[in-house]
């Protein structure tokens, strides 16, 4: 496949790094403002198929040690294949170049950084047609709906600017495009069912506005591997009918996830936690759990290393979310869901949010309505759920209206059972002496939790990690 | 017993309690149930089995895996009508045949290896219970570990919290060890297979008594809690502070040791005393105490001690040499036992006091002492170090080159010596070119010597051979410097939920295990080539035990050790060390947590269902290089029980059997589909269940063909046949020969590959297959709901 490309192809080059001391020549990079890689859809007359040209000085004529401009042009074209791929399709462009020994790709679009390594153009590896004929091998071979692919690299830095300025005006209309894609817009989800191999019950529901779980899978990357692929592990959902706009259910969705299950999920509510919510495996983000006390929601991302507001951690509720299971109140979610319109619309969105760790929340300020954003409560405002309800009711978070409107809410916080009731035994403390006499204590069940106390062994990690 | 953990009904009255704080009078409590606390996990169906209540699990798998018989000795001498020759189709007097008494043999094995975990994990936590409580907490990861004990919630079907928890886990192990042992009786048990599924039974009972051991130290004295990124430990003589006085720890129970570092910490002076060890304690250790030093691997012994830096030896259990106390006597350090079972014929001197013994060891009257009191041993060790450090002025027993050239020459070339080598390595040809003056092909001789100091014994002319090689590597023992990470304990569940997407993405081509002792072919650099090179293709790689050290014994062209060179977490391309022999758990417990953490498979009393789930799923392999002990195959067997293949060097042939399958058997190798409950022809995968390889190459192809499992999606099979193809032809020549039988569709097939594969499948009459929903648990098959 590879006999005529003077250096070694694979998967095994992939962690590969070239250091500085190692390089041949850097293209892109940090020292470079301008470089991009671009895939662009052509009409399927417009471009020669398998051409690949130079435009500027090749690797063999640069200095060894410099950095250099480039530019990477894609261009493609097929009867299926359509523009919304591009994006998907460019990404292969770093894998592809990371399986090319000592040919160092890092970043994306107008970022790329490269390294080729003194070793690999020793061996031989001193023109881009070598890396271009690589890319055109792996594109036909995994993607086969290209017809045509023609493959241009520049290091021209006056013709670079040409492509760099198209390039930009690309990602945005991409990004734009991107955002503003709505799930009603669309007529297809897709269904993903790669981790069957390890839950076999769960599958995702891949939306415009919800991405897959794991925050891996975008619909566009849906929509290209279903493509390519019809039969494989991600496939085409039709919607077919609405059934509930808010909430998000699909009678194609329905059936789908009934297939999929096994008949163990019948129903999925797309924006909600409750009712039908979606299902997750085990590699969600993160968590959106329920505050019964508050009404609300709480955030937590899988990276937060301490316990959250209702006194449980990460790993303690993932445990409840997990395993292809539906579970009211505890919902897997992906960071990119979180940033989508339609965030537990159905359940109020973020104005039912009241409390997530002061990173997320940062990391999420510019999804998260302004009026909102300073009522969420964060682990440095407070720590349990009383100083929750004080801190929502004193910010007046949207929750606390709906308190009001809703009183069952607020008594079912007031209703714990007693353990022991002390009506009728004085208590007394502080140097005084208790007396009980013929009293009763009866309890249908005591719990006994140990008191975490720090261990008393004398080894330096105790408790070391939690920052 | 499980009622031991949750009991019902508790009625208490008091008539009368007066205390400093309250009278009481009358008072009757009744309580409807006490739970140790909210596990609302309902009991499995085989909470802490017996003998033969998975035995129908073993038989599924040893079915597909028959054992392949490899007799390291013919005869059967375990009773007085032997010695029996079991050769041919003979039987024994008692009806034995060959097959049965290899079995037996190796459950003999499993379970002198099991007492020894669980023996060490009672003592652990007897003396840590007496020093904290048996209410002290079990914390191994604070709020980053949910299963704090996969094992034993998967065995015993309880969840321990506390210290005292942990005690009927080891009744229940101890139990069963017994139990086990009385099966290897004459006449107990006549089918091979059946002292196979027994095996099995060891190793998994063995794999709860490492985790209790290792739970227990790891809550009670401070161990680092599953961090990712625990602290460097100095590794190799050359990081030691010879001017300082040296203790030396040799064996696998901390507690002893950590008594020495106790004491230091006591009198504040740590920085003025060098602690260092060899072995598990030493990784232990370093776990405690950010300034202890990691020798080396259990081979370093003898280079160790003859080198005369450690001042004092401390021994305390497991894989210590048992003629220590000769080789300290040599370099006129006093020798310290600390362990009820290794007492080494040395007086009793627990109940001395400390000023006696100290002054009995300065003044050179004792050459050692047996101490069993961990504090005292602290004292001891420590006074002693510093009072005779200066009389002894490290006086070794290591020759220099001029002596290694007069004794060369009293070579007569019997060639003994070399027979007597575990590794045959060359030794009379290198004596004799040492006495012309050339010390390179001794020299040559260093790394890939095992230190187990045979040749010594068997030189007629008495010739210390294993210190001529060490002078002619110029001492090189002294210099070596290098660095591992402290065992960190369990994995984090979150760490494990990160490597989901990456696993199915085909991004994780693995999970590869480098465990046990050094009993290596070509000595510990092949370890260290091994996770390097696994860790660039991004399998996830863990360390344990001496596999740990020798993994950190080398450095690449810039100079890093692998624990430099790659993170510490359980990620694509991280080398995870867990810590000591007992650590190993955690490499067990991670594969039950996948289970448990995506499907929600539940854990309670649920061996069976979990153990087909790791077998059909989770891409995990062990490599034991350098497997010497019955340790090591109690441990090994605890993995097949899980379905976890283990590869071993070409020593673990001495453990008389392998478990084969026969991929040419294309009925053996049939699955249920959980979603269909039809038949469907799953592939070989994996292979082998236990399997020697010649050399390391080969080692490494069978890895990468042993991560396979039926439930891989097609980027993730692409991604292990990717491996998988690029190590055989590397390492080999040539596509692998199989590689149709693991290629199920077209999507499998590697891009990088393809058209050499395609190829390659026209020419072996290639199917497409189905992927299966894997189970061989008819029980599993779904049933769809209406």
């Amino acid at each position: 496949m590879f006999e005529q490309i003077p250096v070694d192809i694979g998967l095994v080059h992939e962690g590969e790094r070239v250091r500085k001391n190692d390089m041949q020549v850097e293209l892109g990079g940090p020292a470079e403002p301008e470089k991009c890689e671009i895939v662009l859809v052509r009409p399927v007359d417009a471009i020669t198929d398998g051409d690949i040209s130079i435009v500027g000085p090749d690797i063999g004529s640069m200095e060894e040690g410099k950095h250099y401009p480039l530019g990477i042009l894609v261009e493609i074209a097929g009867a299926k294949v359509e523009q919304d791929l591009e994006g998907v399709i460019e990404r292969r462009i770093h894998e592809y170049s990371n399986y090319i020994e000592g040919f160092m790709h890092l970043n994306q679009r107008y970022d790329i950084w490269i390294r080729l390594s003194k070793k690999s153009f020793k061996k031989g590896l001193n023109s881009f047609k070598y890396i271009g004929q690589v890319m055109l091998e792996l594109f036909r071979n995994e993607l086969p709906i290209l017809e045509k692919i023609q493959i241009t690299f520049i290091t021209d830095p006056e013709k670079l600017k040409l492509l760099y300025r198209e390039a930009l005006e690309r990602y945005e209309s991409r990004d734009a495009r991107a955002r503003g894609l709505l799930d009603r817009d669309v007529d297809v989800f897709y269904g993903c069912a790669l981790c069957q191999s390890f839950a076999p019950t769960h599958i995702c529901v891949i939306t415009p506005q919800r991405y897959a779980n794991c925050g891996a899978i975008s619909w566009f990357d849906g929509r290209a591997a279903a493509g390519i692929d019809p039969k494989g592990p991600i496939y085409e959902i039709v919607k077919d009918e609405c059934l509930d706009e808010e909430k998000g259910e699909y009678t194609g969705v329905n059936e789908s996830a009934k297939k999929r299950s096994m008949g163990e999920i019948n129903r999925v509510y797309l924006y909600s936690a409750f009712g039908y919510p979606h299902t997750s495996c085990g590699c969600f983000e993160g968590i959106a759990f329920y505050i019964p006390e508050a009404d609300g929601f709480g955030i937590v991302l899988r990276g937060f290393r301490d316990i959250t507001v209702n006194g449980l951690a990460f790993s303690t509720m993932a445990d409840s979310t997990a395993g292809g299971r539906q579970v009211d109140g505890f919902h897997g979610i992906s960071i990119e869901y979180m940033r989508s319109a339609r965030f537990l619309h159905a359940d109020g969105g973020y104005e039912r949010v009241v409390w997530m760790p002061a990173e997320t929340r940062e990391r999420l300020k510019d999804f998260i309505p302004p009026s909102v954003y300073p009522a969420i409560a964060t682990e440095k405002d407070v720590k349990t759920i009383p100083e929750l309800k004080s801190f929502l009711i004193n910010l007046n978070h949207p929750v606390v209206q709906k308190w009001k409107s809703d009183e069952t809410a607020a008594r079912a916080t007031a209703d714990r059972t007693a353990v022991l009731s002390a009506g009728d035994i004085p208590i007394t403390a502080g140097g005084y002496r208790i007396i009980l006499k013929n009293a009763k204590i009866t309890a249908e069940k005591v719990i006994i939790l140990p008191v975490r106390a720090p261990p008393p062994g004398g080894g330096e990690h105790r408790g070391a990690q939690k920052k | 017993m499980v009622n031991a953990l949750s009991r019902k009904g508790v009625n208490l009255s008091i008539k009368e309690l007066d205390s400093d704080i309250a009278r009481f009078r009358d008072i009757s409590i009744s309580i409807g149930a006490i739970r140790q606390d909210t596990w609302h996990e309902p009991m499995g169906p085989t909470p802490f089995p017996t003998l033969s209540t998975l035995r129908n699990w073993d038989h599924a798998l040893l079915k597909r895996y028959k054992p392949f018989y490899l007799p390291f000795c013919d005869l059967c001498c375990l009773c007085t009508y032997g010695k029996c020759d079991l050769t041919g189709q003979k039987r024994g007097a008692c009806g034995i045949t060959m097959a049965a008494q290899q079995s037996r043999i190796v459950l003999l094995t499993a379970c002198i290896g099991a007492a020894t975990h669980t023996g060490h994990a009672r003592e652990l936590l007897t003396s840590l219970i007496d020093r904290f409580g048996s209410d002290l907490p079990i914390n191994v990861g604070d709020v980053g570990v949910e299963v704090e004990a996969p094992i034993t919630r998967l065995v015993c079907g309880i969840r321990p919290q506390t210290l005292g928890d942990l005690e009927p886990v080891l009744d229940y192990c101890e139990n069963q060890i017994t139990q086990l042992l009385s099966v290897t009786h004459t006449g107990q048990e006549g089918s091979n297979i059946d002292f196979e599924s027994k095996v099995f039974h060891a190793g998994m009972i063995d794999h709860v008594g490492m985790e209790v051991a290792d739970i227990a130290q790891i809550s009670a004295l401070g161990f680092p809690k599953a961090e990712p990124e625990s602290p460097l430990a100095d590794l190799g003589l050359g990081t030691v502070d010879v001017k300082k006085p040296v203790i030396l720890v040799i064996g696998h129970n901390v507690t002893p040791s950590a008594g020495i570092i106790d004491y230091l910490r006591a009198e504040g002076i740590q920085s003025e005393v060098e602690v260092t060890g060899i072995c598990c304690t030493a990784l232990d250790i370093t776990r405690y105490s950010s300034r202890a030093k990691v020798i080396g691997p259990i081979s370093w012994q003898l280079r160790y001690i003859r080198s005369g830096v450690p001042d004092v030896i401390v021994i305390d259990e497991q894989c210590v040499r048992t003629d220590t106390l000769l080789e300290a006597a040599k370099v006129r350090s006093p020798l310290i036992a600390t362990s009820e079972k290794n007492c080494l014929g040395l007086p009793d001197r627990t109940d001395d006091t400390v000023d006696d013994i100290v002054r009995g060891f300065v003044e050179e009257s004792i050459p050692g002492a047996l101490i069993l009191d961990p504090e005292k041993v602290g004292e001891v060790a420590v006074r002693t170090a510093r009072l005779i450090a200066p009389k002894r002025k490290k006086q070794g027993a290591d020759i220099s080159k001029e002596e290694l050239g007069r004794l060369a020459k009293k070579c007569t070339q019997c060639m003994l010596c070399r027979r007597a080598c575990p590794n045959d390595l060359p030794l009379a040809q290198a004596i004799k070119a040492a006495a012309g003056g050339h010390l390179s092909l001794l020299d040559e001789l260093y790394d890939d010597c095992v230190g187990c100091g045979r040749c010594e014994s068997a030189c007629t002319q008495k010739l210390p051979v294993h210190s001529l090689i060490i002078a002619a590597a110029d001492q090189k023992t002294r210099t070596e410097s290098y660095c591992i990470r402290t065992g960190r304990g369990p994995i984090q569940d979150t760490e494990i939920r990160k490597v989901g997407g990456p696993i199915v993405l085909g991004e994780i081509p693995g999970i590869v295990a480098f465990v046990g002792c050094a009993n290596y072919p070509k000595g510990s650099r092949e370890v260290a080539e091994m996770c390097r090179e696994f860790a660039k293709r991004r399998y996830i790689v863990c360390t344990s035990g001496c596999s740990a050290m020798s993994a950190g014994m080398h450095r690449d062209e810039y100079g890093r050790t692998v624990y430099e060179q790659f993170s510490g977490a359980f990620e694509a391309g991280g080398i995870v060390n867990v810590g000591s022999c007992v650590s190993n758990a955690h490499i067990a417990g991670a594969a039950i947590k996948i289970a448990s953490i995506f499907a929600k498979r539940p854990l309670r009393g649920n061996y069976e269902e979990i153990a087909d789930y790791v077998y059909n799923r989770v891409g995990a392999v062990g490599v034991a290089w350098g497997a010497m002990s019955q340790k090591a195959a109690a441990i090994a067997a605890g993995f097949w029980r899980l379905g976890i293949p283990v590869v071993v060097g070409p020593h673990g042939t001495k453990y008389r059997r392998m478990l084969l399958g026969r991929s040419d058997k294309t009925e053996d190798w049939y699955v249920y589909d959980a979603r269909s409950g039809g038949k469907v022809y799953a592939g070989p995968v994996p292979e082998h269940l236990f399997f020697a390889a010649e050399t390391k190459e080969d080692a490494m192809v069978m890895v990468a063909k042993l991560t396979m499992r039926p439930n891989d999606t097609s980027k993730g099979r692409a991604n292990k046949l990717a491996n998988y193809i690029d190590l055989h032809k590397r390492l080999v020549g040539g596509i692998p020969p199989d590689v149709h039988l693991f290629v199920r569709s077209p999507a499998d097939i590697p891009l990088t590959m393809k058209d050499d594969v395609t190829l390659y499948l026209k020419d072996h009459d290639w199917k497409e297959q189905p992927i299966p929903d894997p189970t061989l648990l008819p029980r599993l098959i779904h049933k769809k709901r209406v």
